[in-house]
């Protein structure tokens, strides 16, 4: 059925031309025998720069737009559409002909049996949405680059924490490997790292320390505890402190190394390092420098320590012999401290320069009105070290009865006191000491020979000092600390050319006399360190003073002299005398009465 | 001389626009300017001995915001897919564009290009992903707008299968 052509509607009516004209709307009719498209009514604006003068009303779309040409084509489903079908190309954009582009959309109207073709300008509208998507797309290429770039940094921190994955396990490795017993602590003190040597050196068997604090975890004493907790508030980088004892199941002493943890400030690196070996050793060198109050560590004195232990494991009379000042008294206390009768009394007492009837009442005790003097009865020495030990030096010069009441009370462990008739029972161990030759005093007939074979089952001989040079050093400085700490003087370690000095001398007095040279020493220092000038004289051989010639007692024909030469200068102080010479007063004393000396 | 149609087909910023710009006009911009709708060139080319008129077809690249009206692809004698090789998702959107254009134009010939060879150190795609395409069937070219590195190529192909598949006598002068 043919209809009215489109020119036949108002397309004159100027309303009409000026709603199409606003919209920038071409409309065309189909003639559907032709397939051409003629326009009808007012064409748009931008139709005549486009397709040309607006007489021409027909429509050459293969000319005139590639789209339009594949958009009309023959085949297209709206030409046989039903009535009131309406399809929309999309938008397309070409050349406008005057060197830029027009944005256009085409629409297909099926009326009843007529075809029309609408065609649009797309225009401000449009653009706006063009506007929307493109800043919608940029910020998604801009959202995918940051999504990129967030990837990559992930990547590449993934690849370095692996990377120091591998290295933390390759330092635990080594750590491992090396028994590195190491802690690290955080800024309050938790644990948050612990070698496995580490919690083994602690005694502890599992990891759960991690996160405790190291004063739950460290099994060490108080005062230790004190001592540490100083030490990591400490503001160094580096301290060490210990060593510590650790009290678990397998004790251990330790030295600590506190680093400050480089990475952070407030946690602290704890490097445990075991000194259980040291510690042993070193209590062991210790325990052979010195013995009970005995210093020394020459070949010599380790004998004499291990005769001490040997002699004092049994309950036998020791003679103890030696030079004067070698000691003799103190190794009467080692073997009493180290004996079972050590928490029982320890009595010395010298026989030198007593008479017989003072000396018997001293040892065994008097009755009262026994005589001239005894207002009350009085125990003797053997009672007041009942069951315990009682040192009798200078036995060589007790007088002959009293020799024969030693005798008996050594054999019948009984002593019978002065004006009394009942003997008393005794528990006394008898340590004596001598710096006679009493095998010669036995052969000159002043000494009982039974009396020495019941004191000489056990000998104990001490060295002179001049015999044992090498502990000279180790002495003095013993004397020195002692004296420091008495007398409250800080005195610097002696310089080698002091113990050069000492150790240069003879030593006459042995140890006493060194200790009164270093007593002399530090009264006459002026500065912190002593120096060989601060010695007494007859050490360092100062000019005008006479060094003595080494002390070999009832040998030297000068000793009379010399005797009486200290008397002399001590201006008759026997007492400052015997300091001079470096010997104590009870042998000074023996001394001049065995060569005959009369003191004014 | 014979026209043939021919759809550029892909997600959006990979590179269609450029190269087909690169085809016809050997020009190139950075500036990404997206394409609203569609934008129709042609160039001449010989595939073969024949000439042929290749009306190229620049879609809109596909995304959220704008879905591929099947109406342009109607009347296509090939058509090209584009993919950004530094963008994973670009490969995604073609094959799902391919398959689309299956149902629409049927087996007509079609060649692939990932664009942006010329960033290869920055691509996603890999070459396990490129060798799953080929044994699916597609031609797969690397290319460059930027550089003009496979455009020649990319276009000449399509022309010469499209020529190849086509007889002369349902082709449209």
């Amino acid at each position: 059925m043919r209809h009215q052509p489109l020119h036949s509607v108002p397309s004159d009516d100027p309303l009409f031309n000026r709603v199409l004209s606003t919209l920038d709307i071409a409309v065309l009719e189909r003639d559907e025998h032709s397939g051409e498209f003629q326009l009808q009514g007012m064409a748009p604006e931008w139709w005549h720069m486009r397709v040309g003068p607006e007489s021409c009303t027909m429509l050459d779309l293969a000319q005139w737009s590639p789209f339009l040409r594949e958009y009309v084509a023959a085949d297209h489903p709206a030409w046989t559409a039903e009535s009131g079908t309406v399809e929309k190309s999309g938008a397309w954009t070409e050349s406008d002909g005057q060197g830029g582009t027009v944005t256009l959309e085409a629409t297909v109207l099926s009326m009843e049996s007529r075809t029309i073709l609408l065609i649009e300008r797309l225009g401000s509208g449009f653009e706006q949405m063009r506007a929307i998507v493109q800043r919608a797309r940029e910020c998604m290429l801009a959202e995918d680059v940051t999504v990129k770039a967030h990837h990559k940094t992930e990547t590449r921190l993934i690849n370095q924490l692996e990377v120091s994955e591998r290295t933390k396990d390759g330092a635990l490795a080594l750590l491992q490997y090396l028994r590195l017993a190491a802690l690290v602590l955080d800024e309050h003190g938790r644990i948050t790292f612990a070698s496995d040597r580490g919690l083994e050196l602690l005694g502890i068997s599992t990891r759960e320390v991690i996160g405790l604090k190291w004063e739950e975890v460290f099994p060490i004493h108080q005062q230790d505890r004190v001592i540490f907790r100083e030490m990591i508030k400490a503001p160094s980088d580096r301290r060490t402190a210990g060593p510590f004892y650790i009290n678990s199941s397998h004790p251990a002493w330790i030295e600590l190394d506190i680093h400050r943890d480089p990475r952070h400030p407030g946690c602290h690196i704890l490097v445990m390092n075991d000194r259980t070996e040291l510690h042993a050793l070193r209590r062991e060198l210790n325990e052979q420098a010195s013995f009970h109050d005995l210093v020394g560590k020459s070949p010599a004195m380790l004998r004499v320590y291990q005769l001490v232990r040997d002699v004092a494991s049994v309950d036998t009379t020791v003679l103890i012999e030696g030079e004067t000042g070698t000691g003799k008294e103190l190794i009467a206390r080692a073997i009493h401290s180290s004996s079972g009768r050590r928490n029982k009394p320890f009595i010395a007492a010298n026989c030198a320069g007593l008479t017989d009837s003072i000396l018997t009442s001293q040892l065994f005790g008097h009755r009262r009105g026994a005589f001239t003097g005894a207002v009350n009865d009085q125990q003797g020495l053997f009672e007041a070290a009942e069951g315990g030990t009682l040192f009798l030096d200078e036995i060589g010069d007790i007088p002959p009865p009293v020799q024969t009441a030693l005798l008996r009370v050594l054999q019948e462990k009984e002593i019978t006191r002065l004006g009394e008739s009942r003997p008393r029972k005794v528990d006394v161990r008898v340590l004596a000491a001598t710096h006679h030759n009493l095998s010669e005093d036995v052969i000159r007939g002043s000494f009982r020979a039974d009396l020495l074979y019941r004191i000489r089952i056990a000998r104990v001989q001490l060295p002179p000092l001049r015999e044992r040079r090498e502990d000279i050093p180790l002495l003095a400085h013993s004397f020195l600390m002692t004296i420091c700490a008495a007398s409250g003087k800080t005195i610097d370690p002696l310089s080698p050319e002091t113990l050069h000095g000492l150790m240069s001398y003879v030593w006459p007095g042995n140890v006493r006399e060194l200790r009164s040279a270093i007593e002399f020493a530090v009264i006459s220092c002026r500065r912190a360190e002593v120096s060989l000038s601060d010695l007494p004289p007859e050490i360092v051989g100062t000019p005008g003073v006479p060094t003595l010639a080494p002390w070999i007692p009832l040998q030297d024909r000068d000793e009379k002299s010399r005797l009486l030469a200290a008397l002399s200068d001590a201006k008759g102080n026997r007492t400052e005398a015997a300091k001079r010479l470096g010997v104590s007063r009870a042998t000074f004393y023996r001394r001049l009465v065995e060569l005959n000396i009369q003191p004014r | 001389m014979i026209q043939k149609k021919i759809c550029m087909l892909g997600g959006f910023a990979v590179g269609k626009t450029s190269l087909v710009r690169r085809f016809v006009s050997n020009v190139f911009s950075d500036h990404y300017q997206t394409t609203i709708g569609v934008t129709v060139e042609k160039k001449s080319v010989m595939a073969g001995e024949q000439g042929v008129l290749l009306m190229l077809w620049d879609l809109y690249g596909e995304d959220e915001f704008q879905h591929v009206r099947e109406s342009y692809l109607r009347g296509s004698s090939g058509y090209i897919v584009v993919m950004d090789g530094t963008r994973r998702a670009t490969l995604e959107t073609a094959l799902a564009l391919q398959e689309t254009a299956v149902k629409t134009m049927g087996p007509v010939p079609f060649v692939s290009i990932i664009n942006k060879v010329d960033v290869r150190s920055q691509w996603e795609i890999d070459e396990r992903e490129i060798e799953q395409l080929r044994a699916r069937g597609w031609t797969v070219l690397f290319g460059s707008a930027k550089l003009g590195q496979g455009v020649e190529e990319l276009f000449l192909s399509v022309a010469t299968q499209i020529m190849q598949a086509v007889p002369l006598s349902s082709e449209r002068a």
